[in-house]
């Protein structure tokens, strides 16, 4: 096990992905690779197996999915599955995918028909808010967790469930206590560091991630030296933003990242999942109701915008870095509403259209030092 | 023969039914002035919601992704794609999208109905009537519209369709996924009694339900038909005639025109008539094709190519259910069709559990059975960017038509916008394809 802590084993976790995986299944623990957060890790995790969140390579050209898949198409998963056909996943002992969208929802079929995991699973989830759909849902998780448990050969009782969702708490706690030192001017925790301890914990058990949080925010806090000051504050809103390439171009300018709205940033911790009698219906609430990714249908009030702009303002964002992924439709669709709202809240906002690579990183670097001096 | 069939060319049909269809489903072509005549609510909808019930409540509808296929064949879709473009819609989006928020765009600009506009335009909706069933841009269509352009009531019903590994045949996984079915058909009929505030007339929903299955009894045979050789009817002919069951499914009008064609290929077929006199290739089609351009089948024609049979917007084998309960008789009809389309593979067309009567698209092993039973050469399949969730899987199933050795031309345009049609390199493809064809067709089909 690493014997390195706080930033440094986050950064040692980020840079070595997968080894912490590696060292559990050679030591008898299964591990489970998933896409999103519609399948809940605590399911897996009361399970006794590490659910491990699958990363994303910017290095890595995408060449053998182009075999199975079209080139177009969300890069993010066309770049998840070019690296299980190169074996970068050869740690996991299944695969499990949810409806997080059309391509996920293709992908499935397509991944597990060709690369035959020895597992494999899908959480469907519908689309609307409404009484039935969260209750198909919720049906759902149901079948979820028979199947964990088939896999496993280990019952998830309530309590065991209920206990696990109290850990995954846990470290939702900490991580909101970590993000509110970014309220700080400076940021006592730069974006690219949080980033680095967001990926590490894609791939930690619960109970090391809280182990490594912890280390962390007391390590943040008793730095001697506050970082210098910057003139730009900037929040990141858009899909998942799992790699430093994007962070770092911005922070390599006059500017912090201080906030964010996106997958395994603050849309997976924001909101505790509520410990309730049957814990399913907790997941329900956290993973469906309250989970604010676009691809569900929260009507067409403006308003269901206005978390981001006040996320913007509690951490004295000076502007919004709009990152969306080629033709994700859900987020592209919202884009132009959520500029409006934005400018209306006296925030400007910069969309960046990326397939993920950020090859085109010359022209991207100069969009957004000229978006950094109109902010400065 | 470039010329009558170059870009951007309408279509030219081979039966008479089809070619005078405006006959049969009249009010259908005359919506537009009807509607302004007829002072009703109006509701815009999508295909998914159940065409039977929308004639259970006498609404007058307009369909904007229809509307798109106008647009496209009026070849008016390129400017109003631009228009949403300049509003801050990405190119990528689907181009129905793109057209129905372009011409919002238009309609809010100049205060009224873009002069360029069909049929006078689509009308003010009273409320959206949208369906999530085949992908995420038409929840976030509708929503987009209510977000961004008209305060109106939007009801979106919410299909959910079963992974392809799923067990069907287990009772509690269909139970799981008729609650669905039946608590968002449910929902979908409160919403349209508040709006219209008219009760769900059982009896008379029975009626349109018997109408739509008798329908598909003639449209199901008809396709049936298209196996002979040479084949009676192509696809410049299918592309019309679907129009009836997407829009009209449940009307005495689907009715005579599906029993009129019928009896019309049915004749071709005694007769021996072909769509063309040489019948060289047989060809499949997958994808949503360019409405814009739909000349294309017969430039293919001049190249002696009829296609026999489309994936997109296939039936299947129709699905006769009991109507003593009319509405549990829609929830059985969705279920029983799903269980059809994932018997023959749905890991690539996954949204199979759709209220109305029609696949997006059909699986790779019905399409292997197809190469059999239609006398395939091989098939076509239309990429288009703007539409990934009609395109993506079109390379798996290249992949398992290679295992039987029928081969599949993949090119790429779009349904609606023409600026991505490049019209030699596409002739081109078509050309080449052909000899691979030519090279491969003394082989058996395994």
């Amino acid at each position: 096990m690493n014997a390195k802590k706080g930033l440094a084993k986050a950064v040692e976790l980020y840079a070595n992905k997968g080894e912490r995986a590696r060292e559990l299944r050679a030591q008898g623990r299964k591990v489970l690779g998933y896409v999103c957060l519609f399948a809940p890790p605590e399911i897996m995790a009361a399970a006794g197996v590490l659910p491990y969140r699958l990363r994303g390579d910017l290095q890595e050209p995408i060449t053998k999915a182009h075999d199975l898949v079209e080139p177009f198409g969300c890069p993010y998963m066309r770049n998840l599955l070019d690296q299980d056909l190169k074996e970068k996943y050869d740690f996991l002992d299944g695969l499990v995918m949810s409806h997080s969208c059309d391509t996920v929802q293709r992908f499935y079929g397509i991944w597990t028909l060709n690369k035959k995991p020895s597992f494999h699973c899908f959480v469907n989830v519908p689309h609307t808010l409404t009484p039935w759909s969260r209750e198909f849902f919720k049906r759902e998780l149901i079948f979820f967790r028979e199947k964990i448990e088939n896999f496993s050969g280990n019952e998830i009782s309530n309590d065991q469930l209920k206990k696990t969702i109290q850990e995954y708490n846990k470290c939702r706690v900490l991580l909101r206590k970590l993000y509110s030192l970014r309220k700080e001017d400076p940021p006592l925790l730069s974006g690219n560091e949080g980033l680095q301890v967001l990926v590490a914990g894609m791939g930690l058990p619960v109970n090391e991630f809280h182990s490594l949080l912890h280390e962390v925010t007391k390590e943040v806090l008793g730095r001697s030296q506050r970082p210098a000051r910057k003139a730009v504050r900037l929040m990141i809103y858009g899909s998942i933003c799992d790699d430093l390439g994007l962070v770092q171009l911005l922070e390599e300018g006059d500017a912090y990242v201080v906030i964010d709205d996106t997958c395994i940033g603050t849309r997976s911790f924001m909101h505790d999942v509520p410990e309730t009698s049957d814990p399913l219906d907790g997941l329900v609430t956290a993973y469906f109701d309250s989970f604010p990714c676009p691809r569900t249908d929260r009507g067409a009030n403006r308003a269901r915008f206005e978390y981001i702009a006040n996320f913007a303002k509690e951490y004295q964002a000076n502007g919004v870095i709009m990152y969306i992924y080629s033709y994700c439709d859900p987020h592209k669709l919202d884009a132009p509403d959520i500029s409006e709202m934005l400018k209306k809240e006296g925030l400007r906002a910069l969309i960046i259209d990326d397939d993920y690579s950020l090859s085109n990183q010359a022209a991207i670097r100069m969009r957004i030092q000229a978006f950094l001096e109109l902010l400065i | 023969m470039d010329q009558v069939f170059g870009e951007m060319a309408r279509a030219i049909k081979s039966t008479e039914t089809v070619r005078h269809i405006k006959k049969y489903i009249s009010s259908f072509y005359e919506r537009g002035q009807r509607r302004q005549a007829a002072h009703t609510q109006l509701v815009w909808n999508m295909l998914g919601t159940g065409a039977e019930i929308l004639q259970a409540f006498d609404l007058v509808g307009e369909w904007p992704e229809n509307y798109g296929t106008l647009c496209a064949a009026q070849q008016v879709a390129t400017g109003f794609c631009q228009e949403a473009e300049a509003e801050g819609y990405s190119n990528e989006l689907c181009s129905y999208v793109r057209n129905t928020l372009g011409y919002l765009r238009q309609c809010r600009d100049l205060e009224r109905v873009p002069p360029r506009a069909p049929l006078g335009g689509m009308g003010n909706p009273n409320f959206l009537l949208g369906s999530g069933l085949i992908c995420e841009p038409r929840y976030k269509w509708f929503q987009a519209i209510g977000t961004h352009f008209l305060e109106v009531p939007i009801f979106n019903d919410d299909p959910v369709s079963p992974p392809y590994d799923a067990d069907l045949q287990d009772p509690r996984l269909a139970e799981h996924y008729k609650a669905q079915i039946r608590a968002t058909l449910q929902a979908q009929i409160t919403f349209l009694e508040e709006q219209t505030g008219k009760k769900l007339n059982l009896e008379r929903f029975r009626e349109i339900m018997s109408n739509s299955q008798e329908a598909m009894k003639y449209w199901y045979a008809t396709l049936e038909l298209r196996k002979a050789v040479p084949c009676p009817m192509g696809s410049e002919d299918y592309f019309t005639a679907i129009i009836p069951f997407l829009y009209l499914a449940g009307k005495s009008e689907a009715v005579d025109f599906y029993r009129a064609l019928y009896e019309e290929v049915k004749g071709r077929v005694d007769r021996r008539i072909g769509v063309i006199p040489e019948e060289k290739y047989r060809f499949c089609w997958l994808g949503i094709p360019p409405w814009f351009n739909m000349g294309l089948f017969n430039y293919l024609q001049t190249l002696g190519v009829v296609v026999c049979v489309e994936s997109t917007y296939y039936v299947g084998q129709p699905v006769e259910v009991d109507l003593a309960d009319p509405l549990e008789g829609l929830v059985e009809r969705t279920w029983k069709t799903a269980q059809y389309k994932q018997m023959h593979g749905s890991e690539v067309n996954p949204d199979i559990c759709n209220p109305g009567v029609f696949n997006p698209g059909v699986g790779p092993e019905l399409i292997k059975r197809w190469a059999g039973d239609y006398n395939l050469d091989g098939a076509i399949a239309h990429r288009t960017r703007s539409c990934r969730a009609t395109s993506m899987g079109q390379l798996y199933i290249k992949n398992k038509l290679a295992e039987i050795g029928l081969p599949l031309l993949i090119f790429e345009s779009d349904m609606v916008d023409p600026r991505a049609w490049s019209d030699a390199q596409v002739k081109m493809r078509f050309q080449g394809f052909l000899e691979t064809v030519e090279a491969r067709k003394g082989k058996k089909l395994s």
